[in-house]
Order: C-alpha cells, then sequence, then structure tokens
C-alpha cells in the first residue's frame, strides 16, 4: 500500500532537486549537534528589609517588565485549623474585598487603570501577592499590594459571598473524575490526620467566620517568613528603596514554621480504592504513596528516575500506554516533594474497556524501574540531558525568573543550587535508579485508586488478581457491598 | 495537540469550565515596546520562511504552520485534520519512529502540534545547538511522511486521538457544550460547524487512504510557514533551510472552502441533560472572523462584560445580585469566522431563566448607552498588555508573526492590531453590540440528568441528544 506513495514523493523530490546545489543531502543522517550552549543562571541581589523580609532582585532588560511577587514559607498545612479548612485561600481572596482607604470596586478600578491584576493565593506549604506590569507601574502597584496586605477590613457580606461561591465549586468538583480521583488519592495515601490528607470540604468551609479570616490574616502574614522577589528592567538600589518606602507600615514579625508533621500513616498492602462513576467513557487512575520530602540526599537521583518512567513524553509509562498500546491519551508520574512526606503519584485516564490491561501495564513498569527491565545509557543520557538543558527555558520570562529565583530562598537551597544541577544530575548512576525506584515505587504499598464505571471494570479488575479492592464513595468513605 | 488536551475547541471549554481571572493591564508606552525583528522570504518551492533572532535565552523556537484546519474537512468525516496532526508524529522517510522525541525532549527541549479550524502548526523548543536537528526534523515530515506511514500506525494514532476526545469532551462534565452550541448556530453544511476534534463515528471511519490524500494536498512547502526564532545564526539558518526544505516539491493549488456569512434569524432555545449537579446556561451570537474590522470591538465588548469584578455582568450577577457562581464572556475569533459566547453557572436558588434575562438586562443597558470611558481604558489595558507578554517567549513571537503572515500576508499584522485595538471607541463597542448581540442566538441549558425542568425556560426549549453511533447532535424538531 505504501509503494505507490514513495514513488510518487521521490520522483516529485527528484524535479526539486536544483535548489539544493550544494553538496548531495544524505537525510538518514541526523545533523550533527555543536557543543550545548552554557547554562546561563541569573544573578541576583539579596538584602533584608527593616521589617525583616528578604528582598531578592534580578535584573532582566530586554522587555519594559517587571514581576514582583512576596512569597510566604508556611501555607494552609502550617495555619488552618483541621476543622476550619478553606481559611487560607478564603483570607487570600478576602485581600482583595477592600482596605482603611478604597473599596473593593475602588482596588479592582485602581490595578486595571495602572494596567495590572494582583494575584493572591496560599497553597499547603506557601502563599503569595504580586503582579507583573510594565516597569513604570511597578511603584503604584506595590502601593496597592502594600494597602491589601496591610490595611484589608474583611467585610463580612463579602466572605459570605465567597463561601456561597466555593460551594458551588465544591458541589462541581464531584462531576469531575480529576478532581474525585484527587481528593480520594489525598484521603487514602495520608488518612485524615496528616495534612496532607485533608481537604476543604463543605463542613468546613460553612464553619469559617469572619473572626477565623481576621485571625489567620494576623498570624499569617507577616513580613519574617517572606521572601520579596522583584524581577525584570529595574535598578536593585531603586527597588529597595521603594520596597521600605511602600512596606514601611508592615510591622516586624513572624518567623518560618519549624515543618514538624506526623508521621504518615503506616504503609498499607497494596490495595485497588475503586469509586464508582456510571457510564464514565474513561477510568482515571491515582497511583501512589507517601514519598520523600524535598531534602532528600536523593532529591536529584529521583528527578531522573521519575523523568525516565512517567515524566517525558517517551517515558516508560507513556510510550507503553499511550503509544504502543493506546489506551489513554496520556499517563504520566511525578513525585510532589513538600517539606513533609510528598506523594509519589502515576496516573491517568484510561479508556473504560483496558482499565484491567492498563493497570497490568502499570505494575510492570513499576517493576521494569525497580530493576527487571533495567535503564538503558541512551535512556539515562535523555533523563539528565533533558533535565539540564530545559533550564534556560525557567529564565526566559521574569515570572519565569522570579519564581526559580525565589524558591531558593523558600525551600532553602543552596545559592549556587542551579549552577551545580548539572552536575549533580550528571552523577546519577544506574545503580541510584533501581535503587530508588524499589525505594520510592514500593509495588506492596500501592495505593491503586480508580473512578471508573464500576459495573464494567470491577470484575475486570478482579480478574487481574493484582489486588484486593475497596469501593469507597466520592468522599473516599467505604460503601458497603450489598 | 499530541502531548496535552488542546484542540483549540477543548482549549476553550477547559478556559470556559475553570475561568482564571481575566489579567488586565496598560501599558502607556507599549506601542514603542511592541517590535519584533524579523525578516521573511519565500523559497522557489513556495515554502515561506520567517527568521527572527533573539538571544534572551539559548534557545530558539522552530515552528512550522500549514494553513489546513478542520474546515477543510467535510460533514461526516469530521476531526481528520487533527488526527492527521498525530500520524505526523509516528515517524517519516528517514527518521525512525522515537527520533524526534530523543533530539527534542531527549536534549532538554520539547515538541507538540496543535490543531484548529484554520490551521496546524508543529513546534520544537531546542536548545540552540538543535536548531538544524529540528529543521531536518520538520522537513523529512513534510516531504517524506508517507514513506514510513503503516496501518497499524495509523489505527494506533486514531485510538489516541479517541481517547483524547473521551477525556476531554465525552468525560467531562459540560464537555460537549461547545460542540452542541456550533452545531446549533450553523448548517451542517457550514465549515466551522464541526468539531475540530471530530465526532466519534467519524473518527472511526477514517482509513490510512485518508491520510496519504490529505498529505499530498496539503502538505506541501507551498501551504507552510516556517518560523525559526532565539538564538541561532540567520545567515546558517538559512543555509539549513535551502538544504533541508529547497528540494521538496511545491503542491497543487489548494481549493479553500467556501464560508458563507451566518445569520440566525430568531433564538434557538436547547436543553441537553449531563451528568453535571449545577445546570449552567450559555448564549451564544455568531461574532466575526480575524478577518473582521469588528473583532478589536468585539474583543473589548467581552472584557467590558466579564472579568475583573467591576465587568458589567460580573458585578451585577456574581457581586451585586450574588445570584451566579461565575460568569463569563469570550469573543471566540476563527480566521473567517466567530462566536460570541456568554456563559453562566448560577448559585443555588436562583434558575437559570433569572440568570438569563438579568444578563439580558445588563447587555439591552449598554446596547443603548455604550460603555463608559473609564471601562474603554481598562479594556485596553487588558488587552494591550497581552502583546507585551506574549514577546517574552521564543514560540509566543513566533505564533506571533505566524499568524499575522498566514492569515493577512503579513508578519507584522500584530503592529496592525494593535493599532486597532488602540483606536477603538465606545461608538465602535455600542455600535458591535448592537449589531451583533441580536436576537438570532442560541440559548442551551445544560441540566443534571432527568431535570430538563431546569432548563432556563424550559417549556420553550428543545431537547438535544447525542446519536446512538456518536456522529452528531439530534435536536428535537430540527
Amino acid at each position: 500500500m505504501t509503494r505507490p506513495a514513495i514513488v510518487l514523493v521521490s520522483l516529485l523530490a527528484l524535479q526539486g532537486a536544483p535548489l539544493a546545489a550544494q553538496e548531495r543531502l544524505d537525510r538518514t543522517v541526523p545533523p550533527t549537534p555543536g557543543p550545548a550552549p552554557a547554562i546561563r543562571v541569573p544573578t541576583w541581589t539579596r538584602t533584608t528589609l527593616a521589617n525583616g523580609a528578604e528582598l531578592v532582585v534580578t535584573e532582566k532588560h530586554d522587555l519594559p517588565l517587571v514581576a514582583v511577587s512576596i512569597n510566604f514559607v508556611g501555607g494552609a498545612y502550617n495555619f488552618e485549623p483541621a476543622d476550619k479548612l478553606g481559611v487560607a485561600p478564603f483570607t487570600a481572596q478576602m485581600l482583595s474585598e477592600g482596605t482603611t482607604s478604597k473599596t473593593a470596586d475602588q482596588l479592582s478600578e485602581a490595578q486595571q487603570m495602572l494596567g495590572t491584576q494582583i494575584s493572591t493565593g496560599v497553597i499547603g506549604e506557601g502563599g503569595s501577592i504580586g503582579f507583573t506590569a510594565l516597569k513604570d507601574k511597578f511603584e503604584p502597584a506595590l502601593a496597592l499590594v502594600a494597602d491589601m496586605l496591610v490595611n484589608s477590613t474583611f467585610p463580612a457580606p463579602a466572605l459570605d459571598r465567597i463561601r456561597g461561591r466555593t460551594l458551588v465549586q465544591l458541589q462541581q468538583a464531584k462531576d469531575q473524575p480529576n478532581a474525585i480521583a484527587s481528593n480520594v488519592f489525598a484521603k487514602v495515601v495520608y488518612g485524615t490526620t496528616h495534612p496532607y490528607g485533608r481537604v476543604m470540604n463543605e463542613t468546613t468551609v460553612q464553619a469559617i467566620t469572619r473572626d477565623d479570616i481576621v485571625a489567620f490574616h494576623a498570624a499569617y502574614y507577616r513580613p519574617g517568613r517572606a521572601v520579596i522577589s522583584v524581577t525584570g528592567d529595574v535598578q536593585p538600589a531603586a527597588v529597595k528603596a521603594a520596597v521600605e518606602k511602600a512596606l514601611a507600615g508592615w510591622p516586624a514579625g513572624g518567623s518560618r514554621p519549624s515543618w514538624q508533621y506526623a508521621a504518615a500513616p503506616s504503609p498499607q498492602v497494596t490495595t485497588i480504592y475503586l469509586v464508582d462513576k456510571p457510564n464514565a467513557a474513561q477510568s482515571v487512575f491515582a497511583i501512589g504513596l507517601p514519598g520523600p520530602a524535598r531534602d532528600t540526599p536523593d532529591f536529584y537521583v529521583i528527578q531522573v528516575m521519575n523523568n525516565l518512567l512517567g515524566g517525558l513524553f517517551q517515558s516508560r509509562l507513556n510510550h507503553n500506554i499511550r503509544e504502543v498500546k493506546g489506551y489513554s491519551y496520556g499517563v504520566s508520574s511525578n513525585f510532589a516533594f513538600g517539606r513533609g512526606p510528598g506523594a509519589f503519584r502515576a496516573g491517568g485516564g484510561i479508556v473504560t474497556a483496558k482499565t484491567d490491561s492498563a493497570l497490568i501495564e502499570f505494575m510492570k513498569e513499576f517493576r521494569g524501574a525497580a530493576g527487571d527491565v533495567p535503564f538503558t545509557d541512551d535512556e539515562i543520557t535523555q533523563g539528565k540531558e533533558s533535565l539540564i538543558q530545559s533550564l534556560p527555558r525557567r529564565f526566559s520570562s521574569v515570572n519565569g525568573i522570579g519564581s526559580s529565583v525565589s524558591s531558593i530562598f523558600t525551600q532553602d537551597l543552596p545559592h549556587s543550587f542551579y549552577q551545580d544541577y548539572p552536575a549533580n544530575i550528571n552523577a546519577v548512576t544506574r545503580d541510584d535508579l533501581v535503587r530508588v525506584a524499589r525505594k520510592y515505587v514500593d509495588l506492596r504499598h500501592l495505593n491503586i485508586v480508580i473512578v471508573g464505571d464500576r459495573a464494567v471494570v470491577e470484575p475486570l479488575l478482579q480478574a487481574t488478581g493484582i489486588a484486593p479492592i475497596v469501593r469507597l464513595d466520592l468522599e473516599g468513605r467505604p460503601v458497603p457491598i450489598p | 495537540m499530541r502531548h496535552r488536551l488542546l484542540t483549540t475547541t477543548a482549549a476553550l471549554a477547559a478556559a470556559m469550565a475553570f475561568p482564571a481571572p481575566a489579567p488586565a493591564q496598560r501599558p502607556s508606552n507599549a506601542g514603542n515596546a511592541i517590535n519584533i525583528p524579523f525578516e521573511r522570504y519565500t523559497l522557489p518551492n513556495g515554502l515561506t520562511v520567517i527568521v527572527s533572532v533573539d538571544r534572551t535565552i539559548p534557545q530558539a523556537a522552530v515552528d512550522v504552520w500549514y494553513h489546513v484546519g478542520s474546515k477543510n474537512e467535510a460533514s461526516g468525516r469530521t476531526g481528520f485534520a487533527h488526527m492527521f496532526e498525530h500520524v505526523m508524529f509516528t515517524g517519516s522517510g528517514h527518521v525512525p519512529y522515537g527520533m524526534h522525541d530523543r533530539l527534542t525532549e531527549g536534549v532538554g527541549g520539547n515538541n507538540n502540534g496543535s490543531t484548529s479550524n484554520d490551521r496546524t502548526n508543529y513546534f520544537e523548543n531546542v536548545p540552540a545547538n538543535y536548531v538544524e536537528s529540528a529543521l531536518w526534523l520538520e522537513s523529512d515530515r513534510m516531504g517524506f511522511l508517507l514513506d514510513q506511514l503503516d496501518e497499524a500506525k495509523f489505527v494506533a494514532q486514531r485510538d489516541i486521538v479517541q481517547n483524547e476526545r473521551r477525556q476531554g469532551i465525552d468525560n467531562q462534565p459540560y464537555g460537549r457544550a461547545f460542540e452542541i452550541l456550533t452545531a446549533a448556530t450553523l448548517p451542517e453544511s457550514h465549515p466551522y460547524s464541526w468539531p475540530v476534534v471530530g465526532y466519534m463515528a467519524d473518527l472511526q471511519r477514517a482509513t490510512v487512504e485518508d491520510v496519504k490524500q490529505f498529505f499530498r494536498l496539503y502538505y506541501a512547502p507551498s501551504n507552510a510557514t516556517l518560523a525559526i526564532v532565539g538564538d541561532f545564526d540567520p545567515a546558517r539558518a538559512k543555509q539549513w533551510v535551502a538544504r533541508y526544505f529547497g528540494d521538496l516539491p511545491r503542491g497543487a493549488p489548494i481549493t479553500r472552502p467556501a464560508v458563507p456569512p451566518v445569520m440566525l434569524p430568531s433564538e434557538q432555545r436547547l436543553v441537553f441533560e449531563d451528568r453535571v449537579q449545577v445546570p449552567r446556561v450559555y448564549l451564544a451570537w455568531p461574532g466575526a472572523g480575524d478577518d473582521s474590522d469588528d473583532t478589536p470591538a468585539l474583543d473589548f465588548l467581552a472584557q467590558i462584560l466579564s472579568g475583573p469584578r467591576t465587568a458589567r455582568l460580573t458585578k451585577a450577577l456574581v457581586y451585586d445580585q450574588q445570584s451566579a457562581a461565575s460568569v463569563s464572556a469570550f469573543n471566540d475569533t476563527n480566521e473567517r469566522f466567530g462566536s460570541f459566547l456568554i456563559f453562566i453557572t448560577p448559585r443555588p436558588g436562583h434558575p437559570l431563566t433569572e440568570l438569563e434575562a438579568s444578563a439580558d438586562s445588563i447587555i439591552e443597558r449598554l446596547k443603548r448607552d455604550g460603555p463608559t470611558p473609564d471601562e474603554l481604558q481598562r479594556a485596553a489595558a487588558g488587552l494591550e498588555f497581552s502583546f507585551v507578554s506574549a514577546l517574552e517567549s521564543n514560540l509566543g513571537r513566533a505564533e506571533m508573526l505566524l499568524s499575522g503572515s498566514v492569515f493577512h500576508g503579513d508578519p507584522a499584522q500584530y503592529r496592525t492590531r494593535f493599532a486597532q485595538l488602540r483606536g477603538v471607541t465606545a461608538a465602535d463597542v455600542k455600535r458591535v453590540a448592537n449589531s451583533y448581540l441580536g436576537p438570532g442566538r442560541v440559548v442551551l441549558s445544560i441540566v443534571p440528568l432527568g431535570e430538563a425542568d431546569q432548563a432556563s425556560r424550559p417549556d420553550q426549549s428543545r431537547t438535544v441528544s447525542v446519536s446512538p453511533d456518536g456522529g452528531h447532535y439530534i435536536m428535537e424538531g430540527k
């Protein structure tokens, strides 16, 4: 079938040949690349403000842009009461609801007129408030940030509106198979006592009062745990003067959290947790277990191993399950790498009829990474180069540079982290890869969450004999088997 | 897309499912800031080439646009352009399967492709020393794709595309909304009436022979534009382009599909039952294409209606009345057709009928009075800033130059569009609000299974269902 096509194209190609007048082109030989470009890491200046906040300024002068982010070390896991989950993101949203001198609408219009939008957020282990703007709007926009940070009034009606909208979003999430899988995965892996297993729900959202918001704000938004990054077409000395002036009303105080987490629950024998989604076209998989913290000495080895197992497009998992088998539009794996035992998690959406076959392949690839099918030299080279030579893309935008540089200070990394990164990645050996795969992708203790059409997939999964099946509801509670 | 779920329609659906706060920024001196130095030339075989040097990071983007998309398909054979995009990643005459990823992500770069109604793109972001490799890869699949194609490879990609559809549309709450709106807005023969990802039954029908024909027709240098943007030596890059692309044969002339103007004579009201717990109402009007001078004013209109808390619909429905959890207005523009869309998610206790009426009264007031000068200035800020921020990445600059070149014959068309944006007046916005947001529209309610009475004005809404083979939508009484 293909031959006539070959003849046609080749003949036409010959007719066009005069264009390639130089030497004869052998298309079967890939071009030889020149030497790899040197990694250029941005340099920054770092100072401490009068109120104790750290300030990191990185210059980038090709466009008249500036990115500003006040980052906080610690987040919901450290500061949110367990029965009031949602206080952290609610407080972040309430910073836009008005200050002692401006209504919420006035704040919003001022940002729009300055050509910027101030974004706020608090997640598990960090938070931020910041903006990107043309450089000549830097100071007035920063003044708005300072006003929101220090003078917010937290009007009660705004809290009720945010609560009402959040309740609708929580209800919509129950229709969303990926959201269900994430929610149930967190609960089965970490239980309900570890902060990593806590998920905001209707009850905790209903319990939040204005007093809780005021208390969270007072405890959390303190310069003693802040890393302020300013990146772009600016001069460090002028930035420092502007930031000191803007934040003069922000009193000193606060410190970084101690990061004393409770231990993750003791590992459970590998189990399939099945959540029913009748008539679902796909089964969403989330397979994993608690992993190491970001400060593990295995960090670089795990990065390479995960890249090869489920990070790259041509990783073992995606190559097999998507490209060869065609069971999915894409599967992947990652390590969360928090301050505590962040999860290893693999998964993706699998066509319902192949739920069993796909699980068999996931298990096969996990065993392969652990030594059954050792990574080849070429795989390892790719796993390393893809990490090292992709660094420059982090440094192409003011926001990318700002978050890359500030993460050194929020995560307590060595200042030479990016300079040392290539050598640290290159030091990884094949034995290291096998060791971390065995250690962190522990086949005896996997939590296999599958959200799909139970009537179809349960008998299929049972027949694989891979693990016992426990039925859970959308909230991760056991469903009694009738 | 090959790697992530992003056909144009799906991307829009995703954006609408989780509306992000719209950035609104205003560069005062942006007119000076926006400049992309480039050079454009054409090879004798018709390949248009754009080179633009920027040494901010030691990487470059190689980006090829083929002027073909889903509007070049036919009813009953939908989804083909996008499925073809997948086949382009299965290897070609001199490039075995896997080599493409080996020489991009395997060396620190990445690659992807995407298909819209109008064009298909393929790109590589690579370290500076792999630009020649990327050109070799792109030239080989432009010239020699069919040499390596076989039935098994094709069937595997067809399965993957069907999974892409399941993941992005069929398994997503509200996932079918935009397909239904488009199908209801346009007659079945209209080239913009079917989804880019295609209907499931049509996907199953595609054959290897279709792939070959499609390739020969559309994947010639004379239907392609190549951009190289980033850190490279332009003289050497031009030599490489001549070397790898110069001997590929020119293609036959292409007949572009006729795109008849669209006028909905009256309102069409529809209800679709879906696996959702919260209902939603969608309003859709035929809009303007990228070829229309009205597009900038329609972009302003969308900015003035939703986004920041002071936008008209957002302020009224989400903040003042608190009847909606969210509201979004979009001006969706394709090469020669567009849609203006609004969707509203209610708060409990507020029927869709009430929300639709509230939205209509807000729109009527805007049509009567036009926007205020402040509103205009604020809206301009957001639209202008998107130009500046798009200049930060090699790929962003490449896409800007390519869309101007392919759709308008001028890579610097972004400057024209930017000048148009700065020139939009309150009268322009008022005029387009009146001429586009008229009575001829589609109102679609998506409601929980078995609860058609939750629709907006349920007694006047016709039921939509999916045909048994997944091939199209059945609209009761149409």
